[in-house]
Formats: C-alpha cells, sequence, structure tokens
C-alpha cells in the first residue's frame, strides 16, 4: 500500500526539475567561482557575496536531490523500465555513476577540509589501478599537480556532456513543464533560503573529517582494504549487479540479493564512518 | 588518432621543485604549520615534513598534546620526524630540506 503509493510519486519529474535548477544556479555560482581559488571563492560566495549562500545552497540541494529522485525514480519504475531495450537500459544505468561523478567533483571543487580529501583520496584510488592508473589520474582529478583545473573541468563539461548523451533519448520521451510543478520548486528554494550548504573550513588539530554521504562507506572501507580493491572493484561490482539486473535474465534473484547485500552493507559501514571514529 | 591520444592523456608533465619561502618564529621544540608541511625545529634542528598522508593523500596534523601528526581520514599516525607509529599508511612522511635565510623568522623549504 504504501510502496504503491511511493511509487506513484513523480520522482523522475522532481528529478529532472532539479536537474534544471542544479543546472541554472551552477551556472550563477560559477560567476563567482575559481578554480584557482576554490576555498576562498567557494568560502566567498558565503560570506562576501550578496545572496552568494544562497545560490550556493540552492545548487548544492538541488543537485542531491536530483540524484536522490533520480534513484527513487529507478526503483519506481524499475517493472516498466523491463521493457526497453538492454542498450537503453544500460545508458540509463551508466547515468548514476555519472550523477555521482557530478556530485563528487562539486564537493571536492569547494576545496574545504571535506572536499579537499575527497578529493585526494579519489586521486590516490585512481593511482591505485594497475596500468592505467596514473593515466586515469592524470586525466580526471590529479589535484596534487593541477589543483582544481581539471575536476572543475569535468563538473562543468565533461560529465555534464556525458549525463546528456546517456540520458538523452530517455529525457526527449519525458517531457517536464516547470509550470506544473511551482509547489516543488516554491519548497526547493524555501530549503535552499534555510538551510546553509555545508562548509568545512581547515581546522588546526581537527582529528577526524567525513566524506561526502555517498562517500562514506568508502572512506570506511578504505581503512581495512587496499584502495584498489575498495575504491574501484567494490563499486563496480555494484554498477556491474544494476546493468544485469533484468526480470527476464536467469540470474535475476541471486543479483537481486547481491545488490541488497552490497547496500545493506554500505550502510553499516557508513554508519561505522559516521560513529566510531569521531 | 587513438594512439596520439592516449599518450596525451596519460603524459605526465614533471613537477618542477618548489622553494617555498616561510615567514613565522620557530623556537626549540616549536613548529609552523603551513598548508602543505610542517615545519619543526628541535636542538636548534630544522626540518619539514609534508602533511599529504601517505596512505590516501588526506592532509594531516599536528597533535601537539601527544607530540605526533595523525591523518583525519582514518587515523594514521606519524612521528614529527615523519616515521609511521600507526597504520593504515605504512609509508613515513616525505622529508624537507629548511634552510634559514640572512633575515630574522623567514626560512627556505624545498619541496622536490
Amino acid at each position: 500500500m504504501i510502496a504503491d503509493a511511493l511509487g506513484a510519486l513523480k520522482w523522475g519529474d522532481w528529478s529532472l526539475i532539479s536537474l534544471y535548477i542544479s543546472l541554472i544556479s551552477g551556472i550563477v555560482v560559477g560567476i563567482h567561482y575559481s578554480p584557482a581559488e576554490p576555498f576562498y571563492s567557494a568560502s566567498a560566495l558565503d560570506i562576501l557575496v550578496p545572496y552568494g549562500g544562497f545560490f550556493r545552497s540552492l545548487h548544492f540541494y538541488s543537485s542531491q536531490f536530483f540524484f536522490l529522485f533520480g534513484v527513487a525514480h529507478y526503483w519506481a519504475v524499475f517493472n516498466k523500465a523491463q521493457n526497453i531495450t538492454s542498450r537503453a537500459y544500460l545508458y540509463l544505468i551508466l547515468c548514476f555513476p555519472c550523477m555521482l561523478m557530478l556530485l563528487f567533483t562539486g564537493y571536492v571543487l569547494r576545496a574545504d577540509a571535506t572536499g579537499y580529501s575527497a578529493g585526494m583520496i579519489a586521486e590516490h584510488i585512481l593511482e591505485a589501478v594497475p596500468l592505467i592508473g596514473s593515466g586515469l589520474n592524470n586525466t580526471l582529478f590529479s589535484i596534487s599537480t593541477h589543483g582544481m583545473d581539471r575536476v572543475y573541468l569535468h563538473h562543468v563539461i565533461s560529465f555534464d556532456l556525458l549525463f546528456l548523451f546517456l540520458a538523452w533519448d530517455h529525457l526527449r520521451r519525458y517531457r517536464v513543464f516547470l509550470t506544473n510543478h511551482l509547489l516543488f520548486i516554491s519548497a526547493l528554494l524555501l530549503f535552499s533560503l534555510v538551510v546553509a550548504a555545508p562548509m568545512d573550513p581547515d581546522q588546526l588539530g581537527m582529528l577526524y573529517i567525513t566524506g561526502p554521504w555517498f562517500f562514506l562507506g568508502l572512506q570506511e572501507l578504505l581503512r581495512y582494504i587496499s584502495p584498489f580493491i575498495a575504491g574501484i572493484l567494490v563499486p563496480i561490482s555494484l554498477l556491474v549487479a544494476l546493468i544485469f539486473l533484468r526480470k527476464e535474465q536467469r540470474y535475476f534473484r541471486p543479483l537481486l540479493v547481491f545488490i541488497c547485500s552490497w547496500l545493506a552493507l554500505y550502510l553499516i559501514l557508513t554508519l561505522l564512518a559516521l560513529t566510531s571514529h569521531g | 588518432m587513438l594512439w596520439p591520444l592516449f599518450r596525451f592523456l596519460f603524459h605526465k608533465v614533471p613537477r618542477k621543485p618548489r622553494i617555498v619561502e616561510v615567514s613565522g618564529t620557530l623556537q626549540n621544540d616549536t613548529v609552523l604549520t603551513k598548508q602543505d608541511f610542517l615545519i619543526f625545529k628541535e636542538h636548534e634542528q630544522l626540518w619539514a615534513v609534508s602533511r599529504n598522508c601517505t596512505h590516501l593523500g588526506c592532509r594531516i596534523n599536528y597533535i601537539e598534546k601527544e607530540n605526533h601528526l595523525e591523518c583525519p581520514c582514518h587515523q594514521s599516525r606519524f612521528s614529527i620526524q615523519g616515521k609511521v607509529l600507526r597504520g593504515p599508511a605504512d609509508k613515513a612522511l616525505p622529508r624537507y630540506a629548511v634552510e634559514p635565510t640572512e633575515s630574522p623568522s623567514t626560512y627556505l623549504v624545498t619541496i622536490s
């Protein structure tokens, strides 16, 4: 009953509206952001620029909602999605890592204690990939050598283009009009006005910092196992399982069990990261 | 076309050594904290250690009370000389040469 009610909500519409707002607010925020002075320019938005805090908050939360509603949309239309071709399904599943990379690079770009550390961890994870790790890092992050240049490039261009390419066929079929969602838009604007986007300045003697919420489980896992396994193989295993999660598949049930176990374990690791080292 | 692109993307331009001028008063048993390194002075000896944790690169902090360095991401610990005291990090922190200049309270740190 509750599942039906939740499934009937317009998650996809809300995700897309959030994307529109995220893109527009991203352009606004980008006017005052400089990758050469990432932390200064990001904190100046909050402190010095009129309404800068509001627009940063709007960009931050609309981006989070874009991802979260996207996940809810996937869950709500999973049965219907069985009718689309394998290729179309693959493209849509690949949208999720692309969305996460957009969120992640946004976190890194503010270059506060959390963002900088998350970026450096990502850099070390990529470096740990055998043979191509150095090239991957040089292409995607390379923060220790090039500062935020590459992260900025991929946040504002590469991952956006990749997302549009992957989701294009899906988006052109389902049109969403802003005027049909004025209540949702008002709620998002009000939320961003009241709740500030996080910013963690570097503090001397800081003993524990936690990364972005979706990165916490990974941060915890990196404590115990090698960066390549924790940072590359473990996330890829979930992605591969999601790609093959189709009802006509012979291994549908084992894959579903694997995905649920993966998510449960990740939740436990996230809780551990939040509670056991502070 | 792919090979040139591969070579281009995977080429790493070597970082040139940086000499950083640091201002600050440093007496025996004190520390100067900068964004990329910490400078220590003990028995008139000067040295700097990197603040990038050798585990995954997070910026480590000096814990004055216990006189050691600790990473806020996974709590690796290092001595002030940069040696590993507790994992998950398993490599010592890079050390940099520090030279006092002619003007008082100014030092040159060579980051290689």
